[in-house]
């Protein structure tokens, strides 16, 4: 069984329906890459799973365990992770401060710990500790974002357009980390990718949404060797 | 110097602006967290009020007691508070989540608001055993000690209450930095969807942030019907004019520059207008030969003037000023 | 049903004519237009205060100059008997000791000559526009500038604390805690009120509704949905939210102006938050918003409900100990709010919602275009 499991999925902002009888699954050690053009629904899949959007029906199954109905605060608990694509740190609270809110759901005597483990792998935020977060850069902002997304250790990690608006050195940084968390530890990851070529060139596996319906699922690969498709969809004009 | 205010009006003039810094707080809290400008917050410091008086009338009916300063603010936070609370859960958010809209939100404050203010007036009457549906002043400035000081005589509340703006405002600040769930609670004011993201309730953030409002609006309410004289509970409609003057000025979207502008509308109202009657009809008016006038019913002009002054040079208030600027502006001219 | 229920006084009418004036006139900013005032209480008091500050002290005048010889006499008299030493009518008129004596004799004055007494009318009801207009054009100034929330805090202390200056200031303006009493234009002041009322509500709604359905009305509702849209389609959202406050603080004034007729001695805190803005922002939610037909239905189930309260609670304690007869009188204002929270909870949308605006038919533009 999977470690996600997404069943005929119907989903939307109050009364505006976006998402259409969307099915997918995720397993661990894997990316699924979702592209698709604006406005096709891919962020508002991220939240549907997360419960930040308005689901109408449709299953969530996560290990195992039904979670559509459950509250965002409790799904953070219980292992799974979202970066939003704007608006991702607090701007307001310092970087210390930001990634104890991150570790919010754990218990206090492991927070220190965890914060230095995290440290340890984003190692410019070190010297930023007492920083307030909008003064970091737009890349070092999303690094931070990352950061926080691993202080819960969490088993799925959803990213909503990592590398929109970034510098392609400051993109390929947290690319890499994306790969690194998939190949050294494991983990499960949904990657929402503007750019589709960078995307698919890292995912397993890929979601082709357009006007909130899937209109190809398999894998990274074959998305991106199918000709039709990508020049009709992802500007992939080869 | 003979237009300066005495010493003890001056003091009844810093405890009133204590009392709406705290208000104007209050009133700000629970605005940057729920969105939600509550036209009850005054009344619901009236709630401390109501303590207060049961208190004179029940427990220390003998004479002035300093216990009571201790005594009255703590059940009135805590009774404040829970209305406060009570008020959220079982109005604002089963209002909100139909789908009410910002308006139709303060709409509902207003009505919980004349709620009150009915709930309390006629709770006042049936304890002091008047069965006629009359407004009576609750009349415990007796009841606040005296203090002799400096060749003034002071009400103690005149003291009590800026020492307990400043206590609270310093516990308010140490649990919004330095506790795990006031950082979550300065989280959520920023971007609720993320605290969401990372675990935190914020529903229960929410509620905790009126609990406080509450609480806050109780423990002025209660320290400052001491020195209201034949005030009763619906003064309230009078006194939250002021509070949103306080928190307009503010800006509305910080805490302590809610706390900022209570204090300095206060400090207008009262001092303010004060002092300009004395400047008129001890020094100007006597001098130029003009008739002298009295400006004390005018204290709400002032209030009126700052909303204005505001509304023209800040519209997003004392916050939205780049103070950053001035204060480089300054230090370059030095 | 008892009888005695049904037999509304004119006060009561007036009442809900002055409150379909209003209703309809906040209709056209908030529900058309999106702009939430919560100030209304200003703008109706701007229609009394010309009325009665100012309209009394213009009688005044208009009797010192026309008829002095008989205007200096009851100075005269006024003096001996209040021990005062008023210089002029205008002066008595506009103090609060006088104002009540002389009241009467000036409403004499301008009944013995109706050419007099239309003028003033006309005099006052342009007074009470441009007060309006005033205010309006002040509020605007904030409209422009701030966002929803914040926008209907400021008009709302705004309003609040303008009224009070005027209450708590003596004499000179509108006589302080007592006010003064308003000039009256016909002997049965009442029925002169009750048809100006019929007439202004029966104006206003056909202006209000042929406006929703011009194309001015449409730039108001996209003003509404989507500022930046409506915008970038060439609408100058600035000067429609200009229009709108201004044709609407006027309308509002006019009802202030029919009830100072119905009751020429009310104070100046009649006009407070609660009655003036808070009630006629329920009448609208109950009754829908942006659609007039809901905003005069809105206002009457509204207040037949409250009269209902308010007469039947009473009746249902007389009897019973002076304990409970003292609940039941707080109990009326405790059920006509807890109406309202009813209201918001279970019609977000009104009695009548809105109504898609009426264009023309498609083919027909299609045809006409062609």
């Amino acid at each position: 069984m999977a470690f996600l499991e997404v069943k005929s999925l119907n989903a939307g902002y109050g009364r505006f329906h976006i998402l259409f009888d969307v099915d997918f699954t995720v397993n661990m050690g894997e990316i699924l890459v979702v592209v698709g053009p604006n406005g096709s629904g891919k962020s508002t899949t991220l939240k549907a799973i997360f419960g930040i959007s308005t689901v109408y029906s449709g299953q969530i199954i996560f290990d195992g365990e039904d979670i559509t109905k459950l509250p965002a605060h409790i799904k953070a608990k219980i292992g799974l992770a979202y970066l939003p694509q704007t608006s991702n740190v607090f701007t307001e609270l310092n970087v210390e401060e930001n990634l104890r809110m991150a570790g919010y759901t754990l218990p206090p005597e492991d927070v220190e710990d965890r914060m230095q483990e995290v440290l340890e792998i984003f190692e410019f935020l070190k010297a930023k500790l007492k920083d307030k977060a909008r003064t970091l850069s737009g890349g070092q902002r999303q690094l931070l974002g990352m950061a926080m997304m691993l202080m819960r250790k969490p088993d799925l990690l959803m990213f909503d357009e990592p590398t929109a608006g970034l510098s392609p050195k400051a993109a390929r940084d947290v690319i890499d980390k994306i790969i690194w968390l998939r190949d050294e530890l494991g983990k499960a990851v949904i990657l929402v990718e503007q750019n589709a070529k960078l995307g698919l060139e890292v995912g397993d596996n890929a979601l082709l949404l357009v006007s909130g319906r899937i209109s190809f699922k398999g894998t990274a690969r074959e998305l991106l060797e199918n000709k039709d498709l990508g020049k009709l969809y992802l500007g992939l004009a080869k | 110097m003979g237009f300066l205010p005495n010493g003890t009006f001056v003091m009844a003039s810093i405890a009133y602006a204590s009392a709406l810094g705290l208000l104007s707080m209050g009133l700000s809290l629970t605005f940057v967290t729920t969105r939600i400008a509550n036209f009850a917050h005054a009344t619901i410091g009236m709630i401390g009020a109501f303590v207060l008086t049961l208190l004179v009338d029940r427990v220390y009916y003998t004479g002035p007691s300093y216990q009571i300063f201790i005594t009255a603010p703590v059940l009135s936070f805590l009774l404040a508070g829970a209305f406060a609370v009570f008020m959220y859960i079982v109005i604002m958010k089963p209002l909100a989540d139909r789908g009410n809209g910002v308006t139709e939100l303060m709409i509902a404050t207003f009505a919980v608001d004349i709620i009150l203010i009915n709930i309390l007036s006629y709770l006042l009457n049936a304890i002091r055993g008047v069965h006629i549906p009359k407004l009576i002043g609750l009349n415990v400035s007796s009841w606040d000690a005296r203090i002799h000081c400096c060749g003034v005589i002071l009400q103690a509340s005149y003291i009590v209450l800026p020492i307990a703006a400043i206590l609270l405002t310093l516990a308010f600040h140490f649990f919004l930095t330095k506790t795990k769930f006031g950082v979550a609670m300065r989280a959520t004011i920023e971007n609720p969807d993320l605290a969401e993201v990372m675990g935190v309730n914020t529903n229960m953030v929410y509620t905790v942030s009126w609990f406080i409002s509450g609480g806050l609006a109780g423990v002025a309410g209660s320290l400052l019907a001491f020195s209201l004289k034949d005030t009763s509970p619906n003064d309230s409609a009078l006194i939250i004019v002021s509070v949103f003057a306080g928190s307009i000025v503010g800006g509305l979207s910080h805490v302590y520059w809610g706390l900022i502008g209570g204090f300095i509308v206060g400090l207008m109202e009262k001092l303010g207008t004060g002092l300009l009657d004395n400047f008129y009809n001890q020094l100007l008016a006597p001098a130029l030969g003009w008739t002298s006038f009295s400006m004390i019913n005018y204290e709400k002009l002032m209030s009126l003037g700052l909303v204005v002054v505001i509304l023209l040079f800040a519209p997003e208030g004392l916050a939205g000023v780049d103070w950053g600027k001035y204060l480089r502006k300054i230090k370059r001219r030095w | 049903m008892n009888i005695e229920f049904w037999i509304f006084s004119d006060t009561w009418l007036i009442l809900v004519l002055s409150y379909f004036i209003v209703t309809l006139s906040l209709n056209l900013e908030a529900g058309y237009t999106g702009i939430p005032n919560f100030g209304k209480a200003l703008f109706v008091f701007m229609g009394a205060w010309a009325a009665q500050g100012i309209g009394i002290r213009l009688a005044a005048l208009f009797m010192q100059h026309y008829d002095p010889k008989d205007s200096s006499l009851l100075v005269e008299r006024l003096n001996s008997m209040l021990g005062q030493n008023y210089h002029s009518l205008v002066e008595a008129a506009g103090s609060t000791e006088a104002n009540r004596i002389v009241a009467p004799h000036i409403y004499d004055f301008l009944f013995a000559h109706p050419a007099l007494d239309i003028t003033l009318f006309i005099v006052i009801l342009l007074v009470t526009l441009g007060l309006a207009a005033a205010m309006g054009l002040i509020a605007s100034y904030a409209a422009l500038r701030l966002r929803e929330e914040y926008l209907a805090i400021l008009l709302l202390s705004f309003s609040e604390l303008v009224v009070m200056v005027i209450f708590n200031q003596t004499d000179s303006l509108n006589g302080g805690p007592k006010g003064l009493w308003a000039v009256e234009f016909y002997p049965d002041n009442r029925l002169f009120a009750l048809i100006l009322g019929a007439v202004i509500s029966l104006l206003v709604f056909i202006y209000a509704e042929r406006l929703g359905n011009s194309p001015m009305g449409r730039t108001m509702r996209a003003v509404r949905d989507d500022e930046v849209a409506a915008g970038v389609f060439g609408r100058d959202v600035a000067m429609t939210r200009l229009k709108v406050i201004m044709i609407s603080s006027m309308i509002a004034a006019l009802a202030g102006l029919v009830y100072i007729e119905a009751k020429p001695s009310a104070q100046t805190l009649t006009f407070n938050r609660v009655i003036w803005t808070f009630f006629p922002w329920a009448f609208l939610i109950l009754g829908g918003m942006a659609n007039n037909k809901g905003a005069i239905v809105g206002v009457l189930v509204f207040m037949v409900l409250k009269r209902f309260v308010e007469f039947y609670v009473p009746q249902m304690a007389a009897g019973h100990s002076a304990a409970i007869q003292m609940l039941a009188a707080y109990l009326s204002n405790i059920i006509v709010g807890l109406l309202i929270l009813l209201v918001l909870y279970f019609r977000p949308q009104g009695v009548l919602p809105e109504k898609p605006s009426k264009t023309m038919d498609l083919d027909v533009v299609l045809e006409e275009t062609k």
